[in-house]
């Protein structure tokens, strides 16, 4: 028990840190959100509470914006994932274990620089007087000026370098624990390459993918750099949309329902695609498992109907 | 600090009140918590006088080691923030708001310790600052540069005797197209609308304020723009959602940054001095036309101001009198490309070599179609039009 107590009194830092920055402000924010504008020069005022501020945040006119930033979000994250995926897996399993070191280096080297720059840097790319733009023309394969800055597109191809470390660096080490045993015990119990990753590696690293797939989709969907950046109008995201009544509008009451919405939509985003990842792989998980019952004949491994006996759901 | 039951007597305008009435609450309240937490020794320090009322106020004495200004970003010549030190001694700090909802948030937020000397509000927000408490008198005696200014830009509506403000900057919103898309002529901010609906359409920027937006269909139409009238402001936020956000491709305040050198845009929504440099970094400027629309169009004026509770307001004094000597003047007006506001600048210009001066100076006849903006109960109405239609130009 008191050996139990000094393990506890490690963490009140952690507590200590988690509620005055993270559980103060959200809980400060909430409060903003049932409050609303008094005149020209207030923030925010509580002394009238409502829900007319959320009325307003799921207004068709932002809805809109959250549409977008959904898409944006799911897009991002499913790009960041078949783009990482391949590149975790060669660092796990085909490169020589003395140049990890160096590869990861070569991935976080981004990071030393920072966010708005990086974001910057791909404005001067991709602009229509841009060299990428000049490069593509005087190769023949654009006809006109590069149309990439200012669209949806761009902002999508902002998130997905902005946030790809974020995708490797997981899925990179939850292969890694995989190691070789496993992925040897499947070939040589017949299995291929194909069937070895998706049968044996890919659930086995499972909480990597989780990790790496809620550490990009979180941030991007809050995301508001980007966006400005490379995004127009057309490419317009909620953040942008939280930070204009913060900074502009100084309409901290209708900024802060905002916030909540956003948190809520990416809580019910999470919570939906854990359900459809349940479902799908339901079926799956049933026919992995096989009971040998004492019925005639011998165990079949095989599929389809003769399998449906042995199976338990 | 220790007697909290010391009655508070304060001077205000009507309208004024609520607000002082609720922050000074919260500012209690403030205060107990942090007696709470065993900090009160630590805010009564920090609290300079204990109160605004006690701030002080520039006499002519010795100037103090520091300044720390608030203002626009890339607002002022290096020259001139390096040769104040050099000259006059104390060290400056720059730092830089993008609104003045933001400034006059922070100014707000602070009470009077913001530690911010001068600020460099518009116009416009300045009677509802000098109400609030956030500005402070300027002490004319020590500001004999005044002297050079033109006195056009001195007196304006929003401080007719010069008690809080100089102006500091001005200038008008215009835009600026790529004729070798748009191939006609655009003097108008109906022919803005026209062609950002035709030959610009997916390749308009306007800027990403209420004011410049929605100026402009009321300048289109030459109606005050200053108008509350519910009819008058639906008809706006209706042609505005419907007819010309699908047409619009970013809201960009500052196209002479990036926009106009890149060549992202074909038309674009910008202010004077930034259209000018923009213009001045493209590769191909002839490809450019700046255009000062009619029938009516915006002036607005950036004014010098010492905020409320400044704790160097020998040196902010002397700095606002430093900028306004006519090199000063002639250097900032290179530097940023608007009109400064002092006396025979144009003709200091044009012998100084500058370019592009029909950017900056304008006509007696122009000068005319520009109106400055007011700040009223419309303002809620404007911004709710503005998000309305940025979000429209998303979907």
């Amino acid at each position: 028990m008191p050996r139990r107590s000094a393990g506890a009194a490690l963490a009140v830092p952690a507590w200590a840190w988690l509620a005055v920055f993270f559980v103060a402000p959200v809980a400060m924010v909430v409060w903003f959100s049932f409050g609303y504008k008094p005149g020209i020069f207030g923030t925010h005022a509580n002394d009238i509470l409502s829900l007319d501020r959320y009325i307003e945040a799921l207004s068709p006119t932002f809805f809109a914006t959250f549409l977008n930033t959904l898409w944006v979000g799911v897009v991002g994250t499913v790009l960041c994932f078949l783009i990482g995926a391949p590149v975790a897996y060669w660092m796990a399993f085909k490169v020589r274990p003395q140049r990890r070191g160096l590869l990861i280096a070569l991935v976080l080297i981004p990071f030393w620089t920072n966010f708005l720059v990086r974001t910057i840097g791909w404005q001067v790319i991709i602009a229509p007087e841009g060299w990428l733009s000049t490069a593509l023309q005087s190769a023949g394969i654009l006809n006109g000026p590069l149309d990439l800055l200012y669209t949806r597109a761009a902002v999508l191809l902002g998130v997905t370098y902005n946030y790809l470390p974020l995708m490797i660096l997981p899925l990179f080490v939850a292969f890694d624990r995989v190691g070789p045993a496993l992925r040897e015990a499947s070939k040589d119990l017949g299995a291929g390459k194909v069937t070895t990753f998706f049968r044996v590696t890919l659930p086995l690293s499972r909480p990597g993918v989780i990790a790496g797939v809620l550490l990009v989709f979180i941030p991007l969907m809050g995301d508001y750099i980007t966006a400005t950046v490379l995004g127009g109008a057309k490419g317009n995201m909620v953040g942008q949309l939280v930070a204009s009544q913060f900074q502009t509008a100084q309409n901290w009451a209708l900024g802060s329902a905002m916030a909540v919405v956003l948190m809520l939509v990416i809580a019910l985003s999470i919570g939906v695609a854990a359900l459809l990842l349940w479902l799908v792989a339901l079926p799956f998980r049933s026919r992995t498992r096989l009971v040998l019952g004492p019925a005639a004949g011998g165990p079949s491994t095989g599929s389809g109907t003769g399998a449906a006996t042995e199976v338990s759901a | 600090m220790s007697d909290s039951h010391r009655p508070l007597r304060i001077l205000a305008h009507d309208s004024a009140v609520p607000v002082i009435a609720r922050e000074i609450s919260r500012r209690r309240f403030l205060g107990f918590a942090a007696a709470a937490a065993g900090g009160t020794a630590l805010l009564a320090a920090c609290t300079p006088g204990g109160g605004t009322s006690s701030a002080p106020q520039a006499t002519g004495g010795a100037l103090e080691s520091s300044l720390s200004i608030y203002t626009w970003g890339d607002y002022d010549a290096p020259e001139v923030i390096s040769g104040f030190t050099r000259e006059l001694g104390p060290k400056i700090t720059l730092d830089s708001y993008s609104s003045n909802e933001e400034l006059v948030a922070k100014l707000i937020a602070a009470k009077g310790t913001s530690g911010f000397d001068i600020v460099v509000p518009t116009g416009v927000f300045i009677p509802q600052m000098i109400e609030n408490g956030l500005l402070s008198k300027l002490n004319r005696d020590l500001l004999p540069n005044l002297s050079n200014m033109d006195p056009v830009y001195l007196g304006r509506s929003w401080d007719p005797s010069n008690d809080y403000s100089v102006c500091k900057a001005w200038g008008t919103t215009g835009f600026v197209y790529d004729k070798n898309l748009i191939t006609r002529e655009l003097t108008t901010w109906g022919d803005f609308f026209d062609a950002a609906q035709n030959e610009a359409s997916g390749k308009t920027a306007m800027s990403d304020d209420p004011a410049g937006i929605i100026g402009a269909y009321f300048w289109a139409n030459d109606t005050d723009w200053n108008t509350e009238d519910p009819d008058q402001l639906e008809a706006c936020r209706k042609f505005l959602v419907e007819e010309i956000a699908p047409h619009i491709a970013a809201f960009d305040s500052y196209p002479g940054t990036n926009a106009i050198p890149q060549g992202t845009q074909a038309l674009m929504q910008a202010w004077n001095g930034d259209a000018r440099l923009g213009i001045m970094e493209s590769p191909d400027p002839d490809r450019w036309q700046w255009v000062l629309p009619g029938p009516q169009t915006e002036l607005w004026m950036d004014n010098w101001c010492i905020a409320e509770g400044a704790p160097h307001p020998e040196a902010a004094h002397a700095f606002i009198n430093f900028s306004m000597t006519p090199e000063n003047l002639l250097l900032n007006l290179d530097y940023i490309g608007y009109h400064v506001g002092g006396k025979d600048l144009e003709q200091a210009a044009a012998d100084d070599g500058m370019e592009l001066l029909d950017f900056i100076f304008f006509t007696d006849e122009q000068l005319e179609t520009m109106h400055e903006q007011e700040l009223n109960d419309s303002q809620t109405t404007r911004v709710a039009i503005w998000n309305e239609m940025k979000a429209a130009a998303g979907a």
